[in-house]
Protein backbone atom coordinates (compact mmCIF):
# COMPACT_ATOMS: atom_id res chain seq x y z
CA UNK A 1 0.00 0.00 0.00
CA UNK A 2 0.94 3.52 -1.23
CA UNK A 3 -0.45 6.77 -0.24
CA UNK A 4 0.23 9.93 -2.05
CA UNK A 5 0.51 13.42 -0.55
CA UNK A 6 -0.67 16.53 -2.15
CA UNK A 7 1.62 18.63 -0.28
CA UNK A 8 0.78 22.02 -1.54
CA UNK A 9 -3.07 21.61 -0.31
CA UNK A 10 -2.04 20.29 3.45
CA UNK A 11 -3.14 22.79 5.21
CA UNK A 12 -1.79 21.86 8.07
CA UNK A 13 -4.61 20.32 10.61
CA UNK A 14 -2.59 17.12 12.10
CA UNK A 15 -5.78 14.87 12.22
CA UNK A 16 -3.75 12.19 10.22
CA UNK A 17 -0.76 12.40 12.84
CA UNK A 18 -3.41 12.18 15.88
CA UNK A 19 -4.61 8.74 13.72
CA UNK A 20 -1.05 7.45 12.96
CA UNK A 21 1.69 9.16 14.81
CA UNK A 22 4.28 6.54 13.45
CA UNK A 23 3.32 7.17 9.63
CA UNK A 24 2.67 11.16 9.55
CA UNK A 25 4.25 14.02 11.94
CA UNK A 26 3.72 17.34 11.42
CA UNK A 27 6.40 20.47 13.30
CA UNK A 28 5.68 23.19 15.59
CA UNK A 29 4.70 24.96 12.39
CA UNK A 30 2.44 21.85 11.14
CA UNK A 31 4.82 21.20 7.88
CA UNK A 32 3.52 17.25 7.05
CA UNK A 33 6.05 14.82 7.46
CA UNK A 34 5.22 11.62 5.81
CA UNK A 35 7.51 8.92 6.63
CA UNK A 36 6.67 6.43 3.49
CA UNK A 37 7.08 8.63 0.99
CA UNK A 38 7.48 6.47 -2.26
CA UNK A 39 7.99 3.95 -0.52
CA UNK A 40 5.50 0.83 0.66
CA UNK A 41 3.28 1.73 4.23
CA UNK A 42 4.37 -1.57 6.38
CA UNK A 43 2.28 -4.15 7.25
CA UNK A 44 1.78 -3.14 10.79
CA UNK A 45 1.10 0.46 10.23
CA UNK A 46 -1.52 0.05 7.38
CA UNK A 47 -4.72 0.03 9.63
CA UNK A 48 -3.36 3.41 11.81
CA UNK A 49 -2.20 4.95 8.05
CA UNK A 50 -6.20 4.47 6.71
CA UNK A 51 -7.36 5.97 9.37
CA UNK A 52 -5.06 8.22 9.09
CA UNK A 53 -5.91 9.06 5.07
CA UNK A 54 -10.09 9.15 5.75
CA UNK A 55 -9.28 11.53 8.89
CA UNK A 56 -8.04 14.62 6.66
CA UNK A 57 -10.30 17.17 6.63
CA UNK A 58 -8.90 18.32 2.97
CA UNK A 59 -8.76 14.79 1.18
CA UNK A 60 -4.93 15.05 0.17
CA UNK A 61 -4.01 11.93 1.07
CA UNK A 62 -4.91 9.13 -1.16
CA UNK A 63 -4.40 5.44 -0.54
CA UNK A 64 -2.59 4.36 -4.26
CA UNK A 65 -3.69 0.55 -4.54
CA UNK B 1 -27.41 -6.70 24.91
CA UNK B 2 -26.74 -8.53 21.59
CA UNK B 3 -25.44 -6.78 18.65
CA UNK B 4 -27.68 -5.51 16.16
CA UNK B 5 -27.55 -7.54 12.88
CA UNK B 6 -28.04 -5.32 10.37
CA UNK B 7 -27.22 -1.73 10.47
CA UNK B 8 -28.25 1.04 7.78
CA UNK B 9 -27.35 4.83 6.89
CA UNK B 10 -29.21 6.72 5.43
CA UNK B 11 -27.02 9.33 3.96
CA UNK B 12 -23.20 8.80 2.13
CA UNK B 13 -21.95 11.76 4.15
CA UNK B 14 -19.28 12.47 5.69
CA UNK B 15 -20.95 11.46 8.76
CA UNK B 16 -22.57 8.33 7.33
CA UNK B 17 -19.41 7.36 5.59
CA UNK B 18 -17.23 7.46 9.06
CA UNK B 19 -19.88 5.64 10.88
CA UNK B 20 -19.87 2.82 8.68
CA UNK B 21 -16.11 3.08 8.67
CA UNK B 22 -16.49 2.65 12.81
CA UNK B 23 -18.78 -0.24 12.74
CA UNK B 24 -15.94 -2.03 10.82
CA UNK B 25 -13.09 -1.00 13.03
CA UNK B 26 -15.71 -1.94 16.27
CA UNK B 27 -15.66 -5.28 15.11
CA UNK B 28 -18.81 -5.48 14.03
CA UNK B 29 -19.87 -8.30 11.10
CA UNK B 30 -23.01 -8.00 10.44
CA UNK B 31 -24.69 -6.34 7.24
CA UNK B 32 -23.92 -2.70 6.82
CA UNK B 33 -25.64 -0.97 4.22
CA UNK B 34 -25.29 3.00 3.24
CA UNK B 35 -28.38 4.46 1.51
CA UNK B 36 -26.80 7.41 -0.87
CA UNK B 37 -28.67 10.54 -2.77
CA UNK B 38 -25.42 11.84 -4.38
CA UNK B 39 -24.51 10.91 -7.57
CA UNK B 40 -20.77 11.54 -7.02
CA UNK B 41 -20.51 9.45 -3.92
CA UNK B 42 -19.60 10.64 -0.70
CA UNK B 43 -16.79 13.88 -0.70
CA UNK B 44 -15.09 15.95 1.40
CA UNK B 45 -16.83 19.32 1.51
CA UNK B 46 -14.19 21.44 3.19
CA UNK B 47 -12.23 22.26 0.40
CA UNK B 48 -15.54 23.24 -1.80
CA UNK B 49 -15.84 27.15 -1.15
CA UNK B 50 -11.63 27.02 -1.02
CA UNK B 51 -9.36 25.33 -3.65
CA UNK B 52 -12.29 24.02 -5.69
CA UNK B 53 -13.58 27.31 -5.99
CA UNK B 54 -9.88 27.98 -7.92
CA UNK B 55 -8.91 25.43 -9.65
CA UNK B 56 -10.41 21.91 -11.22
CA UNK B 57 -8.01 19.81 -10.41
CA UNK B 58 -9.01 18.36 -6.72
CA UNK B 59 -12.31 17.67 -8.42
CA UNK B 60 -11.59 14.06 -8.60
CA UNK B 61 -9.49 13.71 -5.32
CA UNK B 62 -12.29 14.61 -2.98
CA UNK B 63 -13.82 11.37 -2.58
CA UNK B 64 -14.54 10.20 0.60
CA UNK B 65 -13.91 6.00 -0.18
CA UNK B 66 -15.36 2.82 1.45
CA UNK B 67 -13.32 0.33 -0.18
CA UNK B 68 -12.65 -3.03 0.90
CA UNK B 69 -14.58 -3.05 4.31
CA UNK B 70 -17.68 -4.29 2.69
CA UNK B 71 -20.33 -1.87 2.51
CA UNK B 72 -23.61 -2.40 0.64
CA UNK B 73 -24.09 1.13 -1.29
CA UNK B 74 -27.65 1.57 -2.63
CA UNK B 75 -27.50 5.38 -4.89
CA UNK B 76 -30.62 6.29 -4.79
CA UNK B 77 -32.28 8.99 -2.60
CA UNK B 78 -34.50 7.99 0.57
CA UNK B 79 -37.78 9.12 0.26
CA UNK B 80 -39.71 7.84 3.33
CA UNK B 81 -39.35 6.13 6.55
CA UNK B 82 -41.37 3.70 8.71
CA UNK B 83 -39.90 3.24 12.27
CA UNK B 84 -42.38 0.93 13.53
CA UNK B 85 -41.72 -1.37 10.74
CA UNK B 86 -37.99 -0.48 10.53
CA UNK B 87 -38.08 0.27 6.57
CA UNK B 88 -36.33 2.70 4.34
CA UNK B 89 -37.86 3.58 1.40
CA UNK B 90 -35.81 4.64 -1.70
CA UNK B 91 -36.41 7.18 -4.51
CA UNK B 92 -36.22 3.66 -6.57
CA UNK B 93 -38.59 2.00 -4.95
CA UNK B 94 -36.51 -0.12 -2.96
CA UNK B 95 -37.64 -0.92 0.58
CA UNK B 96 -34.52 -1.65 3.01
CA UNK B 97 -34.81 -3.42 6.61
CA UNK B 98 -32.97 -2.57 9.42
CA UNK B 99 -32.00 -3.58 13.28
CA UNK B 100 -30.37 -0.40 13.71
CA UNK B 101 -31.12 2.80 11.58
CA UNK B 102 -28.11 5.50 11.68
CA UNK B 103 -29.55 9.07 9.59
CA UNK B 104 -27.17 10.75 8.13
CA UNK B 105 -28.73 12.99 5.50
CA UNK B 106 -26.83 15.75 6.04
CA UNK B 107 -28.85 19.29 5.21
CA UNK B 108 -29.41 21.42 2.30
CA UNK B 109 -28.62 25.10 1.14
CA UNK B 110 -31.00 27.64 2.34
CA UNK B 111 -32.80 29.49 -0.42
CA UNK B 112 -33.98 32.64 -0.44
CA UNK B 113 -35.36 32.99 -4.15
CA UNK B 114 -39.09 33.65 -4.45
CA UNK B 115 -41.72 30.96 -5.54
CA UNK B 116 -40.98 30.57 -9.47
CA UNK B 117 -37.89 32.87 -9.54
CA UNK B 118 -34.90 31.02 -11.33
CA UNK B 119 -31.12 31.23 -11.50
CA UNK B 120 -30.17 31.52 -7.53
CA UNK B 121 -26.81 30.50 -6.90
CA UNK B 122 -26.00 28.59 -3.65
CA UNK B 123 -22.73 26.63 -2.55
CA UNK B 124 -23.26 23.13 -0.65
CA UNK B 125 -22.37 20.64 -3.28
CA UNK B 126 -19.83 19.39 -6.00
CA UNK B 127 -22.15 20.42 -8.83
CA UNK B 128 -22.61 23.68 -6.90
CA UNK B 129 -19.38 24.35 -6.43
CA UNK B 130 -18.14 24.13 -10.51
CA UNK B 131 -21.64 26.08 -11.79
CA UNK B 132 -20.11 28.96 -9.40
CA UNK B 133 -16.49 28.25 -10.48
CA UNK B 134 -17.36 28.13 -13.93
CA UNK B 135 -19.38 31.65 -13.49
CA UNK B 136 -16.65 33.16 -11.14
CA UNK B 137 -14.80 32.80 -14.91
CA UNK B 138 -16.27 35.75 -16.67
CA UNK B 139 -18.19 37.63 -13.94
CA UNK B 140 -17.09 41.45 -13.57
CA UNK B 141 -19.06 41.88 -9.69
CA UNK B 142 -20.53 40.15 -7.40
CA UNK B 143 -23.18 40.19 -4.28
CA UNK B 144 -22.52 37.88 -1.53
CA UNK B 145 -25.93 37.19 0.49
CA UNK B 146 -24.72 36.71 4.06
CA UNK B 147 -20.93 37.01 6.15
CA UNK B 148 -20.96 33.73 7.67
CA UNK B 149 -17.97 31.51 7.22
CA UNK B 150 -18.88 30.07 3.86
CA UNK B 151 -19.98 33.65 2.77
CA UNK B 152 -16.58 35.06 3.60
CA UNK B 153 -15.30 32.23 1.88
CA UNK B 154 -17.07 32.69 -1.28
CA UNK B 155 -16.23 36.89 -1.27
CA UNK B 156 -12.48 35.77 -0.75
CA UNK B 157 -12.42 33.42 -3.97
CA UNK B 158 -13.99 36.70 -5.69
CA UNK B 159 -11.36 38.90 -4.37
CA UNK B 160 -8.94 36.53 -5.19
CA UNK B 161 -10.11 36.62 -8.89
CA UNK B 162 -9.92 40.51 -8.58
CA UNK B 163 -13.74 40.60 -9.07
CA UNK B 164 -15.52 43.36 -6.79
CA UNK B 165 -17.39 41.74 -4.12
CA UNK B 166 -19.97 43.14 -1.57
CA UNK B 167 -20.97 41.08 1.33
CA UNK B 168 -24.40 41.89 2.57
CA UNK B 169 -26.03 40.55 6.34
CA UNK B 170 -27.90 41.78 9.32
CA UNK B 171 -24.60 40.89 11.34
CA UNK B 172 -21.12 41.86 11.09
CA UNK B 173 -18.87 39.09 9.08
CA UNK B 174 -18.23 35.95 11.43
CA UNK B 175 -19.74 37.65 14.10
CA UNK B 176 -22.57 35.16 15.27
CA UNK B 177 -20.04 32.54 15.14
CA UNK B 178 -16.37 34.46 16.14
CA UNK B 179 -17.97 37.26 18.04
CA UNK B 180 -17.24 41.05 17.93
CA UNK B 181 -13.19 40.39 18.72
CA UNK B 182 -12.18 38.93 15.49
CA UNK B 183 -15.13 40.16 13.75
CA UNK B 184 -13.58 43.37 13.46
CA UNK B 185 -10.34 42.29 12.48
CA UNK B 186 -11.84 39.55 10.13
CA UNK B 187 -14.08 43.04 8.44
CA UNK B 188 -10.89 44.88 8.43
CA UNK B 189 -9.02 42.49 6.83
CA UNK B 190 -11.65 42.08 4.04
CA UNK B 191 -12.05 45.54 3.43
CA UNK B 192 -8.18 46.07 2.47
CA UNK B 193 -8.71 43.42 -0.09
CA UNK B 194 -11.47 44.29 -1.98
CA UNK B 195 -14.79 42.78 0.10
CA UNK B 196 -16.92 45.42 0.76
CA UNK B 197 -19.67 44.85 3.68
CA UNK B 198 -23.02 46.39 3.73
CA UNK B 199 -25.00 45.60 7.23
CA UNK B 200 -28.55 45.32 6.82
CA UNK B 201 -31.27 46.47 8.97
CA UNK B 202 -32.95 43.26 8.27
CA UNK B 203 -33.64 40.10 5.49
CA UNK B 204 -32.19 40.96 1.85
CA UNK B 205 -34.45 39.67 -0.98
CA UNK B 206 -32.99 38.80 -4.62
CA UNK B 207 -34.29 40.85 -7.43
CA UNK B 208 -34.40 40.20 -10.71
CA UNK B 209 -35.50 36.48 -12.79
CA UNK B 210 -33.01 35.17 -13.54
CA UNK B 211 -31.49 36.25 -9.85
CA UNK B 212 -29.35 39.66 -11.43
CA UNK B 213 -29.42 41.44 -7.51
CA UNK B 214 -30.71 42.32 -4.13
CA UNK B 215 -32.88 45.08 -2.44
CA UNK B 216 -32.31 45.92 1.31
CA UNK B 217 -35.15 46.30 3.70
CA UNK B 218 -34.04 50.21 3.22
CA UNK B 219 -34.93 50.76 -0.23
CA UNK B 220 -31.63 49.89 -1.43
CA UNK B 221 -30.56 47.72 -4.45
CA UNK B 222 -27.74 46.17 -5.77
CA UNK B 223 -27.18 44.46 -8.82
CA UNK B 224 -24.17 42.37 -9.89
CA UNK B 225 -22.98 39.93 -12.31
CA UNK B 226 -23.02 36.88 -9.57
CA UNK B 227 -25.24 36.92 -6.63
CA UNK B 228 -24.63 34.15 -4.33
CA UNK B 229 -26.83 33.08 -1.25
CA UNK B 230 -24.78 31.64 2.05
CA UNK B 231 -27.72 31.87 4.19
CA UNK B 232 -27.00 28.70 5.90
CA UNK B 233 -28.33 25.66 5.66
CA UNK B 234 -31.59 23.44 6.21
CA UNK B 235 -31.85 20.07 8.09
CA UNK B 236 -32.54 17.16 5.06
CA UNK B 237 -35.19 15.36 6.84
CA UNK B 238 -37.76 15.68 4.30
CA UNK B 239 -37.69 12.08 4.21
CA UNK B 240 -38.84 11.51 7.54
CA UNK B 241 -42.24 13.22 7.29
CA UNK B 242 -44.24 10.88 9.15
CA UNK B 243 -42.33 9.89 12.16
CA UNK B 244 -41.25 11.76 15.47
CA UNK B 245 -37.98 11.92 14.88
CA UNK B 246 -36.90 15.55 13.17
CA UNK B 247 -38.49 19.10 14.05
CA UNK B 248 -37.71 22.31 12.65
CA UNK B 249 -33.98 22.15 13.51
CA UNK B 250 -33.60 18.46 12.31
CA UNK B 251 -33.03 15.44 13.96
CA UNK B 252 -32.67 15.61 17.95
CA UNK B 253 -29.82 13.23 19.05
CA UNK B 254 -28.62 13.36 22.80
CA UNK B 255 -24.91 12.54 23.61
CA UNK B 256 -24.56 9.03 22.77
CA UNK B 257 -26.23 9.98 19.23
CA UNK B 258 -29.36 8.78 20.43
CA UNK B 259 -32.62 9.55 18.99
CA UNK B 260 -36.06 9.56 20.78
CA UNK B 261 -36.77 6.40 18.90
CA UNK B 262 -35.42 3.35 19.93
CA UNK B 263 -32.44 1.74 17.96
CA UNK B 264 -32.17 5.22 15.57
CA UNK B 265 -29.67 7.38 15.76
CA UNK B 266 -28.17 10.13 13.86
CA UNK B 267 -25.07 11.88 13.03
CA UNK B 268 -23.94 15.19 11.52
CA UNK B 269 -25.47 18.38 9.81
CA UNK B 270 -28.95 16.96 10.23
CA UNK B 271 -29.10 16.97 13.71
CA UNK B 272 -29.07 19.15 16.42
CA UNK B 273 -28.04 18.39 20.23
CA UNK B 274 -30.98 18.57 22.31
CA UNK B 275 -31.15 20.71 25.21
CA UNK B 276 -31.51 19.85 29.15
CA UNK B 277 -32.02 22.18 31.91
CA UNK B 278 -28.79 23.45 32.15
CA UNK B 279 -28.51 23.77 27.89
CA UNK B 280 -30.59 24.70 25.13
CA UNK B 281 -30.91 22.72 22.02
CA UNK B 282 -28.04 23.34 19.93
CA UNK B 283 -27.15 22.69 16.13
CA UNK B 284 -23.48 22.76 15.40
CA UNK B 285 -23.13 21.75 11.68
CA UNK B 286 -19.24 21.66 11.41
CA UNK B 287 -17.26 18.83 10.19
CA UNK B 288 -15.24 17.62 13.27
CA UNK B 289 -19.15 17.15 15.04
CA UNK B 290 -19.79 15.03 11.69
CA UNK B 291 -16.85 13.03 12.33
CA UNK B 292 -17.38 12.42 16.35
CA UNK B 293 -20.65 11.87 15.74
CA UNK B 294 -20.75 9.43 13.25
CA UNK B 295 -18.29 7.58 15.13
CA UNK B 296 -20.81 7.81 18.36
CA UNK B 297 -23.80 6.82 16.16
CA UNK B 298 -21.78 3.32 15.13
CA UNK B 299 -20.72 2.64 18.75
CA UNK B 300 -24.43 3.26 19.77
CA UNK B 301 -25.96 1.25 17.06
CA UNK B 302 -23.87 -1.52 18.88
CA UNK B 303 -25.11 -1.28 22.06
CA UNK B 304 -21.48 -0.03 23.05
CA UNK B 305 -20.58 3.01 24.76
CA UNK B 306 -19.33 5.95 22.51
CA UNK B 307 -15.43 5.78 23.03
CA UNK B 308 -15.53 10.04 23.12
CA UNK B 309 -17.86 12.89 23.15
CA UNK B 310 -20.40 13.39 20.35
CA UNK B 311 -18.99 17.08 20.16
CA UNK B 312 -15.67 18.22 19.07
CA UNK B 313 -14.77 22.15 19.51
CA UNK B 314 -12.83 22.29 15.91
CA UNK B 315 -13.53 24.75 13.64
CA UNK B 316 -11.78 26.74 10.62
CA UNK B 317 -11.82 28.84 8.10
CA UNK B 318 -9.99 30.91 5.73
CA UNK B 319 -10.42 34.92 5.27
CA UNK B 320 -8.74 37.01 2.51
CA UNK B 321 -6.06 34.10 2.40
CA UNK B 322 -5.75 34.04 6.20
CA UNK B 323 -6.24 31.00 8.38
CA UNK B 324 -8.05 30.74 11.35
CA UNK B 325 -8.32 27.48 13.08
CA UNK B 326 -9.94 27.58 16.79
CA UNK B 327 -10.52 24.93 19.26
CA UNK B 328 -12.87 25.27 21.91
CA UNK B 329 -16.56 26.73 22.73
CA UNK B 330 -18.17 29.35 20.18
CA UNK B 331 -19.00 32.32 20.12
CA UNK B 332 -15.55 34.38 22.07
CA UNK B 333 -17.23 37.45 24.02
CA UNK B 334 -14.86 39.92 25.06
CA UNK B 335 -10.66 40.30 24.38
CA UNK B 336 -8.56 37.24 24.30
CA UNK B 337 -5.16 36.86 25.92
CA UNK B 338 -2.56 37.10 23.07
CA UNK B 339 0.01 33.96 23.38
CA UNK B 340 1.97 34.94 20.69
CA UNK B 341 2.35 37.45 18.02
CA UNK B 342 -0.31 40.10 16.92
CA UNK B 343 -3.60 40.20 15.51
CA UNK B 344 -2.91 43.10 13.83
CA UNK B 345 0.25 41.49 11.97
CA UNK B 346 -2.16 38.67 10.82
CA UNK B 347 -0.02 36.10 12.59
CA UNK B 348 -0.96 35.67 16.48
CA UNK B 349 -1.64 32.41 18.71
CA UNK B 350 -4.82 33.68 21.26
CA UNK B 351 -7.05 32.28 24.40
CA UNK B 352 -10.72 33.26 25.51
CA UNK B 353 -11.26 31.85 28.88
CA UNK B 354 -14.99 31.10 29.69
CA UNK B 355 -16.71 31.41 32.59
CA UNK B 356 -17.46 28.11 32.99
CA UNK B 357 -13.90 27.29 33.30
CA UNK B 358 -13.58 26.23 29.38
CA UNK B 359 -10.99 28.02 27.01
CA UNK B 360 -10.79 28.41 23.56
CA UNK B 361 -7.82 28.60 21.42
CA UNK B 362 -7.58 30.77 18.12
CA UNK B 363 -4.54 30.00 15.79
CA UNK B 364 -5.05 33.94 13.82
CA UNK B 365 -3.32 33.28 10.35
CA UNK B 366 -0.85 31.05 12.16
CA UNK B 367 -0.04 27.51 11.00
CA UNK B 368 -0.62 25.11 14.08
CA UNK B 369 -1.47 22.02 14.25
CA UNK B 370 -4.85 20.70 15.96
CA UNK B 371 -3.40 18.65 18.46
CA UNK B 372 -1.52 21.91 19.82
CA UNK B 373 -4.58 24.08 19.77
CA UNK B 374 -5.91 21.55 22.31
CA UNK B 375 -2.83 21.54 24.37
CA UNK B 376 -3.29 25.22 24.73
CA UNK B 377 -7.51 24.93 25.28
CA UNK B 378 -7.05 22.44 27.83
CA UNK B 379 -3.74 24.32 29.68
CA UNK B 380 -5.15 28.04 29.73
CA UNK B 381 -6.37 28.82 33.12
CA UNK B 382 -10.19 29.97 33.53
CA UNK B 383 -10.38 33.78 34.47
CA UNK B 384 -9.77 34.62 38.11
CA UNK B 385 -13.04 34.99 40.03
Amino acid sequence: MKISVDHPRCEGHGLCADQAPDVFSLDEDAELTYRFEGTDVPDEHQPAARAAVNACPVAVLRVLS
Amino acid sequence: MTAPRSVLIVGESLAGTTAARHLRTLGHTGPVTVIGAEEHGAYSRPPLSKVVLKDPAPDQTLGLVLDGIDIDVIRSAAVAADTRRRTVTTADGRQVGYDALIVATGADARRLAAPGQRGELVLRTLNDARLLRARLADARSAIVVGAGFLGMEVASACAARGIPVTVVDADRPLERILGDHLSAEITARASAHGIRFIQATGFATLTGDPVSGVALPDGTELTADLVVTCAGEVPSTGWLAGTVLADRLGVGIDDACATTVPDVFAAGDVTYLRGDGTRPDRRAPFWSNAVAQGRAAAASALGLPPQGPAQDDYFWTEVAGLTVKIVGRLPLLGEPTTVQGSVADGRALLTWSHADGTSTAVAYGLRRPVAALRALAATTLPPSP
